[in-house]
């Protein structure tokens, strides 16, 4: 028997006939999360483009002055400009978030892949270790992680990463058994596949379009997080501009300026939103099962 | 029955075991002399000169296992030491504003359960275009940062509305604003597992049945999805309520609520080290109880396994 | 007399798809039992789920007319179809395993059936389960605890509570021993006689079929080729409807 194995076709991203006139199969959502975060990667890219101010330049003489024709957004508690600084913020926010995710997929995959495909005491030992972590609230292990290190934004991205690891792993568990069950996996293994080839070729091209709702999905979960805990002053530290620490700065003077507490806030919700709507958008896309009408 | 329940408790010991490990070795995570953090973790803060001494006097030149075991042994009778801020013993500082989150946590719980079950129910049922808009409201709400929130609120019913007040000393009418804060976002992302659920279950063979009886939406929620749900449901609920013990850290700080956020955000800013580890134990046993609770429920509320296991 | 069930050129489709359904057309009259029969793939079920208005989306009907009772229904409104579902028609699936809802018990099941025609529950659920020759205490059960057999009887005895004017029954032997088939057709017919319920009988099998009915329609290909006594059968013009009696009767006679 050849050893080419037989072209087995994935699962369809965007299946062949999208009904587009029922508002329930219309991707409005994805379409709106994926513009967002390019809106955000053009701002990230912004500063090189154009001229804008710094985002720690202070002017002592223009503190907290509202929206005008210099400051856009007006100025904060050390006169900085709040566009600038909620520019800059970009890469920090997003960025952690980013590198959080990294951090927890580089330990989830592995963990998930290996105790789904090797099962019984391997996958027991392994399971029941990231179930002693899960054991925690997450925020709360993420908080005496940081509590032991020392409040800085590398800590708050360990400690999230070391809290929501292993829910992670489980769903990757999941997946890999699911997919590794289905009759046309076990059919190459018969053929003769050796396990790395099954895995490469059969288990993970259907997992992927799944994995890929669960890591935008979690993206949007660890950004809240990250973006919490600096808000908490324990994550960013000043000067660094973060969205939720300069909420945090913003906190004593919101009665004399609103306009400080209106947009850090509508920027962490707009970031969050984006990748949460482009996990369910992706995740509608692929249930293709229609209940019954009633 | 019985039997059934202690045996889930014999196996939830080396969960225990393993989760009072990470406790212990967490503070070997430290940057630092392990020494130097360990007699930190005890609330003594050494002179450099002394810590040689000291590191005899505390037992810290015994074997990692050793002190690991003598740590348990404190920690079962919850002697966590002294806090190194207060110098008061941490137990106590614990116990003061414990309850306060307990019934901050517990009360954002019951307002999710409640936003959740009328959200998801009414998106599922819904048609199409309420049913979308609906998805998109849980999307949203989801999104919103829970210190924004609170923020906002505060500006609208303290600042502008006068309707309430931000100087903290527990009592109840002083819980509404923070517990609603806690549970729409929880009440949110609850919803999005209510809808799922249920439309999953919409496809089933026996709604198709309760379908062609000629049962109305509402019977066939109560009657036949809701049983079948109930399950998950719980689980869902002990997960939230986890949440829900770690998000009250942000929202009590910023409504002055007298829970243990304000503690902890403390003992992280003064490198506090027994209060650290006595909040991450006791939290954890809260959450491990919660879950434990869920996955009796789930065990119950299937009558298959519930014959099965009353047999016993 | 007003026909229980009258179907006229019906097509069912996925919208911009070739149509599953072509053009079927055919009547029943009010207590008329009719049996369907076809190969494997042919479109009897669904028939059967447009004709309760089960049709799952993007399928739906893009053509013909269908009358229950002289209503029309094929194009009728979510709440239209919840007055006539249960009383009007009602269908019996393939599959009973699946059908009982796990989580309550057989009784609350049956109370419910009792609810929508309007009959105290007790009595009714008694009398049903009598009906149907099974035993009392089964109200008491969950599915689980009852074998595919008594599950199907536990459905006919809802369609003996409801009292429908059309009942459905699709396959409701298939996958069953000789002797539990025997039960079920008893208690269908049973059911038909105490309630003058006009029956649509689905099957692929010809011999179960004649048991129950004495006329069918056979389909092919998602339409009807032939309708008549199945006696006649076997010198249809259709090809199909003769095939299928040969095999019965080859089967038969082999026995």
């Amino acid at each position: 028997m050849s050893d080419r194995g037989s072209r087995i076709p994935g699962p369809r991203l965007i299946p062949r006939r999208l009904k587009l006139a029922d508002p329930g199969r219309r991707p409005i959502g994805f379409a709106l999360g994926v513009v967002l975060l390019a809106g955000f990667g053009l701002l990230a890219l912004a500063p090189i483009v154009f001229d804008l101010p710094a985002p720690d330049e202070m002017d002592l003489l223009a503190r907290l002055t509202g929206p005008s024709a210099a400051h856009p957004f007006g100025t904060d508690h050390l006169g900085r400009d709040v566009l600038a600084r909620l520019i800059g913020a970009v890469p920090v926010s997003l960025g952690a978030a980013l590198a959080a995710m990294a951090a927890i997929l580089a330990i989830s995959l592995p963990w998930g892949v290996v105790a789904g495909l090797a099962g019984g005491r391997v996958d027991a030992v392994m399971m029941r270790l990231a179930d002693i972590i899960m054991a925690f609230p997450m925020l709360v292990l993420a908080l005496a992680v940081i509590g032991f290190m020392g409040a800085s934004l590398e800590a708050s991205i360990l400690g999230v990463a070391a809290a929501w690891w292993p829910s992670n792993a489980r769903l990757v568990r999941a997946l890999v058994l699911s997919a590794s069950h289905r009759d046309f996996v076990r059919a190459a293994h018969l053929a003769g596949a050796s396990r790395i080839r099954v895995v490469l070729r059969h288990v993970l091209p259907q997992v992927l379009p799944s994995l890929a709702v669960i890591i935008s999905l979690e993206t949007a979960s660890v950004l809240l997080a990250l973006s919490s805990l600096s808000f908490l002053g324990i994550g960013a530290q000043p000067p660094t501009p973060e969205w939720g620490a300069m909420l945090n700065e913003a906190r004593p003077f919101f009665a004399q300026a609103p306009h400080m507490l209106i947009v850090p806030g509508l920027a962490v919700t707009l970031a969050v939103l984006a990748f949460n709507l482009v996990g369910e958008g992706m995740r509608s896309l692929l249930d293709k099962r229609e209940p019954y009408r009633w | 029955m019985l039997r059934y329940i202690l045996v889930r408790l014999a196996t939830a010991i080396p969960t225990l075991l393993g989760m009072s490990l990470v406790a212990f070795l967490i503070v070997a995570l430290a940057p630092g002399d392990p020494v130097m953090m360990e007699l930190r973790a005890m609330g003594i803060v050494p002179e450099p000169e002394d810590i040689a001494a000291l590191r005899a006097e505390f037992g810290l030149d015994k074997a990692l296992l050793q002190r690991y075991a003598d740590w348990l042994w404190r920690a079962l009778h919850f002697e966590f030491g002294t806090s190194v801020a207060t110098g008061r013993p941490v137990m106590a500082e614990i116990a003061l504003h414990l309850p306060a989150t307990l019934a901050l946590a517990a009360s954002a719980l019951i307002g999710a359960i409640a936003i959740s079950l009328t959200l998801g129910s009414l998106a599922a049922v819904a048609g199409r275009y309420t049913g979308a808009g609906l998805r998109g409201l849980t999307i949203l709400l989801v999104s919103v940062p829970s210190f924004w929130l609170a923020l906002l609120l505060i500006y609208i019913f303290v600042l502008r509305l006068g309707w309430a007040r931000l100087v903290g000393d527990g009592s109840l009418t002083d819980l509404v604003l923070p517990a609603i804060t806690l549970s729409l976002a929880a009440g949110a992302a609850l919803g999005r597992m209510v809808y799922e659920r249920i439309r999953a279950e919409m496809s089933e063979d026996h709604v198709r049945l309760a379908i062609a009886k000629g049962l109305g939406p509402l019977q066939i929620l109560t009657g036949h999805i809701a049983p079948r749900i109930a399950g998950p449901l719980a689980t869902a609920w002990a997960n939230a309520f986890g949440g829900l013990l770690g998000g009250a850290v942000i929202v009590e700080s910023i409504f002055g609520w007298p829970g243990l956020g304000q503690l902890i955000l403390q003992a992280i800013a003064q490198r506090d080290f027994p209060v650290i580890q006595a909040y991450l134990v006791l939290m954890g046993l809260i959450f491990f109880a919660t879950s434990l609770a869920a996955d009796l429920a789930v065990i119950l509320s299937d009558p298959q396994l519930r014959r099965r296991l009353g047999d016993e | 007399m007003v026909d229980a069930l009258q179907v006229s050129d019906l097509t069912v489709a996925v919208p911009g798809a070739p149509p599953l359904l072509d053009r079927l057309g055919f009547r029943i009259r009010p207590g008329e039992r009719v049996g369907l029969v076809g190969a494997s793939g042919c479109g009897k079920s669904l028939t059967a789920a447009a004709l309760t208005g089960l049709l799952r989306p993007p399928l739906g009907i893009i053509g013909g007319v269908i009358r229950i009772d002289g209503q029309e229904v094929h194009d009728a409104a979510p709440k239209a179809w919840r007055q006539l579902r249960g009383r009007g028609i009602f269908q019996i699936f393939q599959s009973p395993g699946t059908a009982l809802t796990p989580a309550r018990r057989i009784r609350a099941q049956l109370a419910e059936a009792a609810g929508i025609a309007g009959s105290t529950q007790r009595r009714a659920v008694a009398h049903a389960l009598e009906a149907v020759a099974l035993d009392a205490h089964v109200a008491d059960c969950f599915p689980y605890q009852l074998s595919g057999g008594m599950k199907q009887r536990v459905l006919i005895a809802m369609a003996l509570i409801l009292r429908p004017r059309i009942l459905i029954a699709d396959e409701p032997t298939t996958g069953l021993d000789v002797l539990t088939e025997r039960d079920i057709l008893a208690a269908l017919g049973t059911m038909a006689d105490e309630t003058g319920a006009a029956l649509l009988f689905i099957s692929h099998d010809l011999r179960a079929v004649a048991e129950v009915a004495n006329r069918t329609l056979v389909m092919a290909h998602g339409t009807v080729v032939e309708d008549a006594p199945i006696a006649d059968l076997a010198r249809s013009s259709a090809p199909a409807a003769r095939q299928l009696a040969e095999a019965a009767r080859a089967l038969q006679t082999a026995c």
